[in-house]
């Protein structure tokens, strides 16, 4: 079908439905990014065309005359309602008019991938959230400095040597994680790993945790090695930035060293791409339509982020 | 008086009633009939309102008269939370939106919306205008204008010709007069002794010329009328955080007035980012002040992506020089594609690692 373009408020507003996948910068808040998508998205609303004030009612009755003045006689009757007008009542679109909802939050250090619902969406973002998808993320590791809080902003406690870390430790570290971490989830199932229960279970898909309490890694991998840097691939779900910057800080104890986290990036969320996100320079109203619209599509070609059979993980004390 | 009079009335009336025999007093119980009812009229309202105040009485009479016979009025003395209720039977904002004042940006300050809804266009707003307009502002400032500073009506005419022809004195431009009095609706607020104590701090402290002084209040108009606790900060900032000399400082606040205004600790960020990561000296920084007045993420993002294509070169002494001024220029598209010489794509595939 042809493309038309459409310079009508009030259309771009109806259509103002669904999930939006924006690229999150490192320092900004979450906070901060959802204030300025919904400033951008209203600016951009007033800057195009709105319904004219309204009109007032007059209960004059102007009959016509039969003369050349009867076109001057209605026009008078008809006049503009100055209390519609927009120096009057300001701006016909606020912030507080679009409903924005997270998916999941980032953490301030973290860059990448952040959902949002908007307005119809909201109830898209919480279905999507209550199934929890599995996020993506790419960790970037410095070997030999040690900081506070394990992320690059603070100060640093300790140094040592990280000469005898190889690529080929991360990697057996990082696998042996993952194995542990696989465990885990079975044993918190209460099944034995070496039952046909636990087959049949792990039949059925990804056993997910039943809330938000429980991090639970599910691939772990070195992607990428250049001393003192190392990259890691992490596939997780309830994870929180503090407790990644403390994943890489553990991994280096177990190596005999020190290192903390200098990047944290999340690649993917679900089925939402890196490559879909819309980056900061492209955060205004056309940018934010076609985007949204490009996750429509990606929600249609998945419907099971959205309805889906799960195994819950439980404990069973 | 009128108290006593009504008390004999009724005691006329009472005595009336007894003798109903005589003709003559037949006619004088007509008369006292009519006057019965003029009295019921005039004190059933005073009556119900308040008994025991009777001096009051006659003025809560021409009260309630009033109230009942004035519609019209009632409504425009309705609370409303804005003004827009107001607009439909008001001359005065009618014309105000006609000069295009954003009413609705004028009723969320505190007190503005009763005063402007208090003034009469002709008496209280067209004097102002008549002497806007002999000043040399452009009747499409008006809006703007008003909407910021609405107060200018409180001012007498005569202190605002006081403080034109202080500026003129003082040998600023008519260009230069418009601009200031354009861009910052405030100043006419200042009394003259307030506005010369301001100028005289920034000669002072920067050890400024006279031109270099009209040259930075006419940049900046709102530099002048500042906060004097946050621009004592920003130029401590300047000087000792930053390391500034006396020369350079006045160099760096004339081109730039507006760094003053900036919050110190973004003032910082910026400046430490600029000397430390990007390497630029003092004399670099003082010859492109943009770069200050520049977001920290904008000098962050393109600085790294010049790097990484190896053109990250700001010595001019050097081969593929790339001058500091183009880095804060134009939007991502513009700089991608005229300064760093790539494409959108590569930066946005950039933007998306970091």
């Amino acid at each position: 079908m042809a493309l038309t373009k459409v310079y009508d408020a009030a259309t771009v507003f109806k259509h103002m439905n669904g999930i939006l996948n924006v690229y999150k910068p490192s320092g900004m808040k979450v906070k901060h990014v959802r204030n300025a998508i919904l400033s951008n998205i209203c600016k951009g609303l007033n800057e195009m065309e709105q319904r004219k004030p309204r009109k007032l009612q007059e209960n004059i009755s102007l009959l016509g005359t039969g003369t050349a003045a009867d076109h001057v006689l209605h026009n008078i009757g008809e006049q503009t309602d100055l209390s519609d007008h927009l120096l009057s009542t300001g701006p016909r679109y606020l912030p507080r008019d679009l409903i924005c909802t997270t998916v999941s939050s980032l953490g301030d250090h973290t860059s990448g991938v952040l959902l949002f619902g908007i307005n119809r969406g909201a109830g898209q973002s919480s279905s999507i959230r209550k199934n929890r998808p599995v996020r993506v993320y790419h960790l970037i590791g410095h070997l030999g400095i040690a900081t506070e809080n394990n992320l690059p902003d603070s100060r640093v406690i300790m140094r040592s040597n990280h000469r005898h870390v190889s690529a080929d430790r991360i990697s057996s570290l990082a696998a042996s994680m993952q194995a542990s971490h696989q465990r885990k989830m079975f044993e918190l199932c209460g099944v034995d790993l070496q039952t046909q229960e636990a087959y049949e279970l792990a039949c059925r898909g990804l056993l997910r945790p039943a809330d938000d309490s429980q991090p639970v890694v599910y691939g772990i991998k070195l992607i990428h090695f250049d001393r003192p840097h190392f990259t890691l691939e992490l596939h997780a779900i309830n994870e929180t930035q503090e407790y990644l910057a403390t994943l890489v800080h553990d991994m280096a104890l177990d190596l005999r060293t020190v290192a903390h986290c200098s990047q944290l990036r999340c690649v993917r969320h679900a089925h939402f791409d890196v490559t879909d996100s819309l980056l900061r320079h492209a955060w205004h109203l056309p940018g934010i339509i076609k985007n949204l619209r490009q996750q429509r599509d990606i929600l249609r070609a998945h419907p099971q982020l959205l309805r889906q059979q799960r195994v819950e993980l439980r404990a069973t004390d | 008086m009128f108290c006593s009079a009504l008390r004999n009335i009724l005691r006329n009336s009472q005595n009336a009633a007894k003798n109903a025999t005589i003709t003559s007093q037949i006619r004088n119980l007509r008369g006292q009939q009519s006057v019965h009812h003029e009295v019921e009229v005039l004190t059933s309202p005073g009556i119900t309102t308040k008994q025991n105040d009777k001096k009051t009485e006659p003025a809560e009479c021409e009260g309630s008269k009033e109230v009942a016979l004035d519609f019209r009025n009632r409504e425009a003395h309705v609370p409303s939370f804005n003004l827009a209720a107001y607009v439909n039977n008001s001359s005065t904002l009618q014309q105000f939106l006609s000069l295009g004042v954003d009413l609705h940006s004028i009723e969320r300050r505190k007190g503005l919306g009763d005063f402007v809804l208090k003034l009469d266009f002709e008496k209280n707003v067209k004097p102002y205008i008549t002497f806007l307009v002999d000043q040399g502002v452009s009747p499409d400032d008006f809006g703007r204008m008003f909407t910021k500073n609405p107060l200018l009506f409180k001012e007498d005419l005569d202190d605002l010709q006081t403080r034109v022809n202080y500026l003129k004195s003082k040998r600023f431009s008519d260009e230069a007069r418009q601009r200031i009095l354009t861009q910052n609706p405030y100043w006419l607020m200042f009394s003259t002794r307030r506005v010369d104590r301001r100028l005289g701090y920034f000669q002072k402290e920067f050890k400024l010329s006279g031109h270099d002084l009209r040259l930075l209040a006419t940049r900046e108009p709102n530099a002048i009328t500042y906060n004097m606790e946050h621009l004592r900060k920003s130029v401590f900032t300047l000087k000792e955080e930053m390391g500034f000399n006396a020369k350079e400082l006045s160099d760096l606040v004339v081109r730039k007035p507006r760094l003053l205004m900036i919050p110190p600790d973004d003032l910082v960020e910026r400046f430490s980012y600029i000397h430390q990561d990007m390497g630029l000296p003092h004399a670099q920084i003082v010859q492109c002040p943009e770069l200050l007045a520049s977001r920290e993420f904008r000098l962050r993002e393109r600085h790294e992506f010049l790097k990484l294509l190896g053109r990250a070169q700001y010595d001019p002494q050097k081969d593929l020089y790339i001058s500091p001024k183009t880095i804060v220029e134009g939007n991502n598209f513009y700089f991608v594609r005229n300064v760093a010489k790539s494409d959108l794509e590569t930066f946005d595939l950039f933007l998306k690692t970091r």
